[in-house]
């Protein structure tokens, strides 16, 4: 019975931890407003976007055929998992949410680059992050893929 | 006893997940069939379920995770194991261009009583830095320091590795990258001390810490010796320690470059070479043995010296079905780790493993999960009769995001 004792602190700071992770209202994955994009990356930066989260990878992305930029939020920790350059050229599925300026963000579900797909997120908008440098966990085979 | 311990830490990472908003929770399930389980040449099949549950939690700037996993050995009952990490992470900008990451972290892994001496508890602490030199051009440096303690102490350690790295993308859609490292391992009891016995012929007879290693020697800082393949570490027979005193850390230096080409938006294409010299000490292990799934405290990055060449080929193809294929090719040499004939005899040459590997991988996502099917094949010739080995390695599973509570998630 003594370790129920020790979990019941452990479970009531699980509880109140959602509180930190609010986020602003209104700024959240709406499956009903996917959309497609594709363009090719202009500048990448560190932004914070959530209250009580790590700042975000943003990309600003020139779309193909347009002047127009868009931006597009990736993740938290993925800043330190993979590594993305001015110039290179990326499509992807994200959440399109425009502000009052007109102006757009795109919070990415799946993102290609270099022939590889990233998923940031499952398909009701759940992010599938985890990690920082050390990437995903779990018993480890030889070779790396 | 701690199967018990383990129930408790799945609940508490399950209570956790269902409690948290935001949170991300992954579950998994590998299956994993092989023809030989311990990566000799006396194959023994097997075949592995692996569970992991991942939980992952944002706490104002910093991040919490968890992980638990348990993987079931079928027919080597012993082998399976419960494994546990637990940390926090952080990342500081600096800028909007760069950023600091550190992360602690704590692990464990517990073995039924045949293979105890592998069960461990550690740490480990990562500092890293990246930053942005021009948007083309990436500056990486990271350091991770690491303890861990065994059942059996002859294989705990110390160890720190430092990387650098540098890369460039054209506009060419080729990306170049130069990486240089530094890692150090300091084993704390690394020997036994040198038996009074009389020495056998062609060796000394070596009872080893923890409950019992023993394997022939040829005499005080220096031993020669097989390994027993995995299978003979049941019963109570631990690993081949060498007797003596001598230096207890092994250092290395490597350098490598990746050269990855991306040709339209299906293909992706990677080179890479490594080079790794063993620059201080040598293995402190009349043996080294890697088995399949299983951290096995004798092999690991820090135990060879020489190259490893592999390329890579990923086909991101439509509905959202993603095929990868790469070969590796590794020349490594094991300083300290004499050769030994079948018969017991030492061959009189240090250890050297050549190896080719082929793998592939297929991966189709669905709308709740993905589904993902693996194969391996190696082909690794040694300098030691009893490593020489063939053998395919099948890999099937799932990975799933359990719900959070709100629609979308966090954001």
């Amino acid at each position: 019975m003594r370790w129920k004792a020790w979990l019941i602190p452990v479970l009531a700071a699980l509880a109140a931890v959602p509180a930190a992770g609010q986020t602003a209202p209104g700024h959240y994955y709406d499956v009903d407003k996917e959309v497609r994009f594709e363009g090719t990356v202009r500048e990448i930066v560190l932004e914070p976007r959530y209250k009580g989260t790590a700042p975000f990878l943003v990309l600003r992305v020139e779309e193909s055929g347009q002047k127009a930029m868009v931006t597009v939020e990736i993740s938290p920790s993925w800043f330190f998992g993979e590594d993305i350059h001015g110039g290179e050229k990326v499509k992807g599925i994200g959440s399109l949410a425009e502000g009052p300026d007109g102006t757009r963000t795109i919070i990415a579900r799946e993102l290609q680059f270099r022939g590889e797909t990233l998923t940031l997120r499952d398909k009701r908008g759940f992010p599938s992050w985890q990690g920082g440098p050390k990437g995903r966990r779990g018993p480890k085979r030889f070779g790396g893929l | 006893m701690i199967i018990r311990k383990m129930r408790h830490i799945v609940l508490l990472v399950l209570v956790a997940a269902v409690s948290a908003q935001g949170a991300t929770v992954t579950l998994t399930f590998h299956q994993h069939a092989t023809r030989n389980l311990f990566q000799t040449n006396a194959a023994v099949a097997e075949q592995i379920s692996a569970f992991s549950l991942a939980f992952n939690q944002d706490i104002s700037a910093l991040s919490l995770f968890a992980n638990v996993g348990y993987s079931a050995f079928h027919q080597t009952g012993g082998l399976s194991y419960f494994a546990a990490d637990l940390g926090l992470d952080h990342l500081v900008p600096a800028g909007a261009k760069s950023a600091f990451y550190f992360a602690a972290e704590g692990a464990g892994a517990f073995y039924g009583r045949e293979y105890e001496a592998f069960s461990t508890l550690g740490g480990s602490l990562t500092g890293a830095f990246k930053t942005y030199l021009a948007p083309s051009s990436i500056l990486r440096v990271q350091w991770q320091g690491m303890y861990a303690s065994y059942a059996d102490s002859l294989f705990n350690f110390l160890s720190h590795a430092a990387s650098l790295s540098i890369d460039k993308y054209f506009p060419t859609r080729t990306t170049l990258k130069a990486d240089a490292g530094y890692g150090y391992k300091y084993f704390l009891h690394p020997y036994v001390p040198v038996t009074a016995d009389p020495l056998p012929e062609g060796g000394a007879v070596v009872m080893g810490a923890g409950g019992g290693g023993w394997g022939s020697g040829t005499g005080a800082g220096s031993g020669s010796g097989s390994g027993w393949g995995g299978e003979r570490y049941e019963g109570g027979f631990g690993f081949i320690p060498r007797a003596g005193e001598g230096g207890a850390g092994i250092g290395h230096v490597s350098v490598s470059v990746l050269v990855a080409q991306g040709i339209g938006d299906v293909v992706g294409l990677s080179a890479s070479a490594m080079r790794q010299w063993i620059v201080s000490g040598e293995n402190p292990f009349m043996s080294i043995e890697e088995f399949y799934l299983v951290p096995n405290p004798s092999s690991d990055a820090f135990s060879w010296d020489g190259l490893q060449l592999t390329g890579r080929i990923t086909l991101d193809l439509p509905w959202s079905v993603e095929i990868k294929t790469g070969y590796t090719y590794s020349d490594k040499t094991y300083p300290g780790v004499e050769s030994m004939g079948l018969d017991g005899l030492p061959l009189g040459i240090v250890r050297n493993d050549v190896r080719h590997l082929f793998e592939a991988r297929l991966e189709k996502s669905f709308r709740f999960f993905s589904l993902f099917l693996a194969y391996s094949h190696i082909d690794n010739a040694s300098t030691d009769p009893l490593f020489h080995w063939s053998s395919g390695y099948v890999m099937g599973g799932f990975q799933w995001n359990l719900p959070a509570r709100r629609k979308g998630g966090l954001s």
